[in-house]
């Protein structure tokens, strides 16, 4: 099938390189892992569907859907009305009634218009019939950022839904994160599920487990993705690929090692890991997608504080948007975003309690223009 | 007519949903059941009618307004009333209380209280019918109100769009709240939906369940048959308050001379002897359930957070 063959030949024909290369392991773009977990739950379960504007055209949702439409029809792979609210409580009658749906909406902004049916039904069926519905689906919203997306097609929205209970929210980092996350969820979880992916990833290539080898996986929870003496840094989605850099330069210039948590699945986190890396570090700093006001950023903090601030030698560091909607301009965008420089900063005075640290910074740069060209190690 | 088999039936299906309703407006004032009800007490035809050509595996979706169609379907009286008054035995455990009235076992797939909002999720599952094979038929019910919602107009498009078995029942009595219709809509129901290339269908006289269950009849056979969308707009009336056990004739948003013509035309208050003659049966029916209601424990601790995810 075309889609099988797409990946393949991205793989060979991009490469990845970095230090984590090694034997037994793939390289796939998030974008391929994505369409893999498309194709391959259309391929196992009959009752799959996929729904959104736009899955059956030649752009695919940025690669991620492209012909499978044509490969398993086009009452499995449905273009759909404008309807964001209609479509979504289509969805979640298919659900009750049978069928796994998956969703699409290309930029996360639109499901504001889908609120009601996710906020008021798909999360509360269960519950509030006394368990005797499920509304197994998954949503799919695109975080978009960069070349001018501007204030309504580059919202992070994660805490609007990670406030709902009923609700659960991940938010992959990488191309393994995918490949752990929605083969799992589809296939074992009976509930509604939120996926923020985020657009400035999906050209990125990462090493991965072999394809070939399905294991089961935790599909919910938070993950230890490097471990690190002095300093604890909480991140989500691409700010965990930040994070990472992050991490690697003050290694290569300081003697500062950072652990990075990827919270994963804001809506349950595994805030003992969080507590244990504090309680190991005594140093946090929440990096995060959106506006910290009463964000992750912000529940991070309200854990920690209820659990045991006396783990912290210093206060808390948060970095996130800046409040305010995302302009458009690349120089206010570029101010709007937290970047490398700013993150490494903030960890190299959070650890050495000193302003002027001396700690050699990265150069400034618009993480649109590095994620353009980055590849790898992650 | 009133001696045929058919009309017996169904008279006894209505009145069994008017006196269980009457029974809610007699137990109200205890404040046993601490639910806000949208009783259907002038509507019950509409369900009644509806509900005896449908199958135990057919479907559907309702709104906060839904003792009538929860009963007329099939639902467990005693889970009802249960469910009224807050206990672990009741249709939800205890968590939905009047507006959200469901019994997946006999296809009562749950009923929102925010207007419009299951309209959407009928169109869905009557898509998974379709997908999967079953020859379910959906029915999505849902007030004259609700036509103003965005999601109304959503779902029907998309139901036509894709030919899916489901019948959009609107149920029209006139009122939202307290507004009536011709101060909410500058289009005509039927037509409008019409206008979306479905079969639409009135039906005036919504007392009459006999009428409605024929009309009803020849519907839902066409639905099952063909797997198409049809649309069904029946007139009805609402006796009580929009909420709450009372009645608001005084309060000046309608007439009540409209009332007493409607009750004139409904069998339930035309057939005293026939009311009569099924009231020991049904009395005792509901006090059972009401004893079992009463009886049954209040949700323990656990039941707190337990079912959210
Ligand atoms: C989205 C939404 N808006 C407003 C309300 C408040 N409300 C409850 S019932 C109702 C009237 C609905 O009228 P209709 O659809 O005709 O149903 P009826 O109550 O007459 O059966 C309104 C406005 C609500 N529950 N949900
Ligand atoms: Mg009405």
């Amino acid at each position: 099938m075309l889609c099988n063959a797409s990946v393949t030949s991205r793989v060979n024909g991009q490469a990845a390189t970095g230090p984590r290369a090694q034997a037994g392991t793939e390289i796939i773009s998030y974008r391929d892992a994505l369409h893999w977990t498309m194709q391959d739950a259309l391929q196992r379960h009959d009752s799959v569907l996929i729904l959104g504007q736009g899955v059956d055209d030649h752009k695919g949702i940025f690669g991620s859907t492209t012909g499978l439409s044509q490969a398993f029809g086009a009452d499995r792979v449905m273009d759909t009305p404008l309807a964001e609210e209609g479509m979504t409580g289509v969805a979640i009658g298919a659900a009750l009634n049978g069928l796994y749906p998956i969703q699409t909406h290309i930029r996360a902004d639109f499901s504001l218009l889908a609120m009601n049916q996710i906020i008021n039904l798909a999360a509360k069926y269960k519950y509030m019939f006394g368990g005797r519905f499920d509304v197994p689906m998954l949503i799919r919203m695109i975080v978009g950022r960069s070349w001018g997306q501007g204030a309504q097609h580059s919202q992070s929205l994660q805490s609007l839904f990670a406030h709902i209970p009923g609700l659960q929210i991940v938010m992959p980092s990488s191309s393994q994160s995918i490949l752990d996350t929605y083969p799992a969820v589809i296939d074992r979880y009976r509930g509604p599920v939120i996926s923020f992916e985020h657009r400035l990833m999906y050209d990125l290539q990462f090493y991965v487990a072999p394809l070939s080898t399905r294991q089961e996986t935790e599909p919910f929870g938070s993950r230890l993705v490097r471990p690190g003496e002095e300093v604890t840094i909480v991140a989500t989605s691409i700010m965990v690929l930040e994070a990472m850099r992050a991490a690697e330069h003050l290694a290569l210039v300081s003697d500062i090692q950072c652990e990075v948590i990827d919270l994963h699945c804001v809506s349950s986190p595994d805030w003992d890991l969080v507590m244990q890396s504090v309680e190991k570090t005594g140093r946090l700093v929440v990096a995060d997608t959106s506006w910290r006001e009463y964000g992750v950023c912000a529940e991070v903090c309200r854990v920690v504080a209820e659990r045991n601030p006396g783990f912290l030698k210093a206060p808390v560091v948060t970095l996130g948007m800046q409040p305010a909607p995302c302009p458009t301009a690349k120089c206010l965008e570029d101010l709007f975003y937290p970047d490398l420089r700013q993150l490494v900063d903030a960890l190299a005075v959070l650890v050495t309690g000193k302003q002027g640290h001396g700690v050699p910074l990265p150069d400034t740069q618009s993480m649109a223009d590095v994620y353009k060209r980055f590849k790898g190690p992650f | 007519m009133e001696n045929s088999q058919k009309f017996c039936e169904l008279f006894f299906q209505a009145l069994r949903i008017r006196l269980v309703e009457e029974r809610i407006i007699e137990l109200y004032p205890s404040d046993g059941i601490q639910s806000p009800v949208h009783l259907s007490i002038g509507q019950e035809a509409v369900a009644v009618g509806a509900c005896r050509n449908l199958k135990k595996t057919d479907l559907v979706f309702c709104t906060y307004r839904s003792h009538a169609f929860y009963l007329a379907k099939g639902g467990s009286l005693a889970e009802m009333f249960a469910e009224l008054y807050g206990k672990v035995t009741g249709c939800a455990r205890g968590k939905a209380g009047s507006m959200h009235l469901a019994a997946p076992e006999v296809g009562v797939m749950g009923a929102s209280a925010v207007v419009a909002s299951t309209i959407p999720h009928a169109v869905g599952a009557a898509l998974a019918a379709k997908r999967l094979g079953h020859d379910q038929v959906v029915v999505g019910v849902f007030g004259d109100g609700a036509t103003e919602e965005g999601v109304y107009h959503e779902s029907l498009n998309f139901a036509v769009l894709h030919r899916l078995p489901v019948v959009f029942l609107c149920e029209n009595n006139g009122l939202a709240v307290h507004s009536s219709q011709k101060s909410r809509q500058g289009y005509d129901i039927l037509e409008h939906a019409r206008s979306y290339g479905l079969p639409v269908y009135h039906i005036a006289e919504g007392y009459d369940f006999v009428k409605v269950a024929d009309t009803m009849s020849g519907i839902i056979q066409h639905v099952r048959l063909t797997r198409e969308p049809i649309f069904v707009e029946i007139r009805t009336y609402r006796y009580k308050e929009h909420v709450g056990p009372g009645e608001d004739f005084r309060c000046g948003y309608r007439k009540t001379e409209e009332w007493l013509a409607w009750k004139r035309q409904d069998p339930l208050e035309q057939y005293g002897n026939l009311v009569e003659t099924f009231r020991p049966g049904i009395r005792k029916e509901i006090d059972e359930a009401v004893h079992f209601a009463m009886s049954s424990p209040f949700p323990s601790v656990e039941e707190l957070l337990r079912d959210v995810v």
